[in-house]
């Protein structure tokens, strides 16, 4: 079926034009096996300077595992605010704001439900699941409200992607205000001075039953979305609106209705990763602020608009942040995830798995 | 009655006026074909149509139905599809999701036959069925946009310049395609560059210029036209 290609233009380059020594070497060096390969050299660094310290195996596994399950809930924001990009074309900062709204909204929730004995081994009981399943379609609904009242106004004047930008940050610092209007300043836990053993796993590797039970369920929410976006017509609808959406539309997709499912999309997982957060440590005002940075660093690295990249992206985050707390102040944490996303921007702005370039 | 009216349509973007007073007709069955130099507003004409552009005066009709203000989601299920010339397929979607996003329209149960359909129509896409639909040549783009569009079972496609960028050999099966399209009963119009080519296969056609349509005619005989080969057929 040879006949069927297009022949080349006339004139078309062909050996006249090939690359030059330094073409080539810059283009390998923006490849996606050169930043894997850098990716890879940080990590090893971050193990070998702990090691260096004397920090134990033992607790460098630990802290490796504990990474992961960061990098679950880094996923859970992170895959929304690559779906809300990939739609709308647009940084959403208020999506940190959702983050902690989600995990207060289910503490609400607890505090009206009536509170069971724990799950064994687990230190919650089945009120902190229900706070969970409310919280993630009310945080959905909140953000469709944002949409309507702010963003899709902004839609229909063919705004630019700067105010856009900014209004989702004036809605970030709204929803904290708001957040901190209700609650107050002060920290919570989801369960005050309740027992949390620690697991022993094999491998002296030391895990709290809840920690595994974030990195479960993260990774379940996450499979979950995966098969939404790639078997369900409404899925296949975001996929197609992120690709193209003046095609779209003339494939008969009404994309407002999209856009409306991504954002409540979007909110649900943020909430959840909010309440996953509030489980592994406590309640604050700015846990979803401190989270905005290690989730746009997954996004970045991912390749933007792509939540299998987002998911990759949030995992390695994760785990350099946490295995850096064996020598680092974990304040430090949002900076090696910047000093990451600064790396990839440098290296490949398009990502892991950005199309462009290849 | 025609399938489609345009009727003294007059649009353009922001305060740019491109179309003035253009009417065009196409009967059920048929296909015409809209020429004319760069710039005279031949795809504009298309926007207008499926509901990209809101038309600032005149009424686009389909079946007699006003359709100037719906949207172009709305307008595919009533019986009009659309090939846009560029940015015409999902390129980060397989050549199969591609063509069964053409049917979104339609719930579940006949996609299969339909695909089975367009398959039959272009061999090709099926052995690129689960392929990224980016990563295809032009020509079978080019076949993938109009297998999308043909999923819903239209009575007229709108074609933007099918044939642009496209290979000599290749320009002949997609014409050669979209007159086999055409004896299944659907009615064609389309825009075209390669305008003798795409006025011999034409029942009828219009010639644009400066945003109106200037004359109007059976394709063939506008083809062998000598004014209009002189102005728009390049000799």
């Amino acid at each position: 079926m040879a006949d069927l290609d297009p022949t080349p233009a006339p004139g078309a380059p062909a050996a006249t034009t090939a690359p030059t020594l330094r073409e080539r070497v810059r283009a390998a060096l923006q490849s996606r096996t050169a930043l894997v390969v850098i990716i890879l050299a940080v990590l090893a660094l971050l193990w070998w300077s702990a090691v260096a310290r004397d920090v134990s195996a033992e607790r460098l596994l630990s802290l490796t595992v504990w990474g992961v399950m960061l990098g679950g809930v880094i996923a859970l924001g992170a895959i929304g605010l690559t779906l809300v990009y990939g739609v709308l074309k647009f940084p959403n900062f208020s999506h940190g704001a959702m983050v902690t709204l989600g995990a207060y909204l289910a503490f609400a929730f607890m505090a009206v439900l009536p509170a069971g004995p724990a799950l064994r081994p687990f230190s919650f009981g089945w009120e902190f699941l229900a706070a969970l399943v409310l919280a993630m379609p009310l945080v959905g609904v909140v953000a469709l409200a944002l949409d309507r009242v702010v963003y899709r106004r902004l839609r229909r004047q063919n705004a630019s992607l700067v105010l856009f930008a900014m209004a989702s940050l004036a809605m970030a610092f709204f929803l904290r205000s708001l957040i901190y209007l209700i609650w107050g300043p002060d920290f919570y836990f989801y369960y005050d001075a309740r027992a949390n053993p620690v697991l022993d796993l094999p491998l002296n590797i030391r895990v709290q039953a809840d920690q595994l039970f974030i990195v479960v369920l993260a990774f379940a929410i996450v499979g979950l979305v995966h098969l939404l976006l790639t078997r369900t017509r409404m899925g296949k609808a975001m996929r197609a609106t992120a690709n193209n959406p003046d095609l779209a539309q003339i494939r008969g997709i009404n994309t407002e209705r999209v856009i409306a499912w991504t954002w409540i999309m979007g909110g649900a997982l943020a909430a959840a990763g909010g309440v996953m957060y509030g489980l592994s440590s406590q309640l604050r005002p700015e846990m979803g602020f401190w989270l905005l940075l290690p989730m746009f660093a997954a996004v970045i690295m991912g390749g933007v608009g792509n939540p299998r990249g987002a998911l990759v992206g949030a995992l390695i985050i994760g785990v350099t942040q946490q295995v850096s707390t064996a020598f680092l102040n974990p304040a430090y944490g949002p900076a090696v995830a910047f000093a990451l996303m600064v790396l990839t921007l440098l290296v490949r702005p398009q990502g892991l798995f950005g199309a462009r370039g290849g | 009655m025609p399938l489609l009216k345009v009727d003294g349509v007059t649009s353009g973007y922001g305060d740019m006026e491109v179309l003035r007073d253009v009417s065009l007709a196409v009967e059920p069955g048929e296909i015409v074909s809209i020429i004319g130099p760069n710039g005279a507003g031949k795809s504009t004409v298309m926007k207008v149509v499926f509901g990209q552009l809101r038309p600032w005066q005149g009424r686009v009709e389909l079946d007699g139905r006003d359709i100037s203000r719906l949207p172009p989601y709305e307008i595919v299920t009533l019986g009009m599809c659309y090939v846009p010339q560029v940015a015409n397929i999902f390129t980060d979607l397989t050549v199969e999701e591609n063509l069964e996003l053409g049917a979104f329209a339609l719930a579940g149960r006949e996609v299969a036959a339909r695909k089975a359909r367009i398959y039959e129509l272009f061999p090709r896409l099926k052995e690129r069925a689960r392929q990224e639909a980016g990563k295809m040549s032009g020509g079978e783009r080019q076949m993938l946009a109009m297998g999308s569009a043909l999923m819903l079972d239209p009575r007229l496609l709108l074609l933007d310049e099918p044939s642009a960028g496209l290979a000599p050999k290749m320009v002949d099966v997609i014409f050669e395609r979209i007159i086999r399209v055409n004896r299944t009963g659907v009615a064609i119009l389309m825009v075209e560059q390669n305008a003798r080519e795409s006025l011999k296969m034409a029942h009828r056609g219009y010639v644009m210029a400066n945003g109106q349509n200037r004359v109007e005619g059976p394709g063939p005989e506008l083809a062998d036209d000598p004014d209009v080969a002189r102005l728009y057929l390049g000799g």
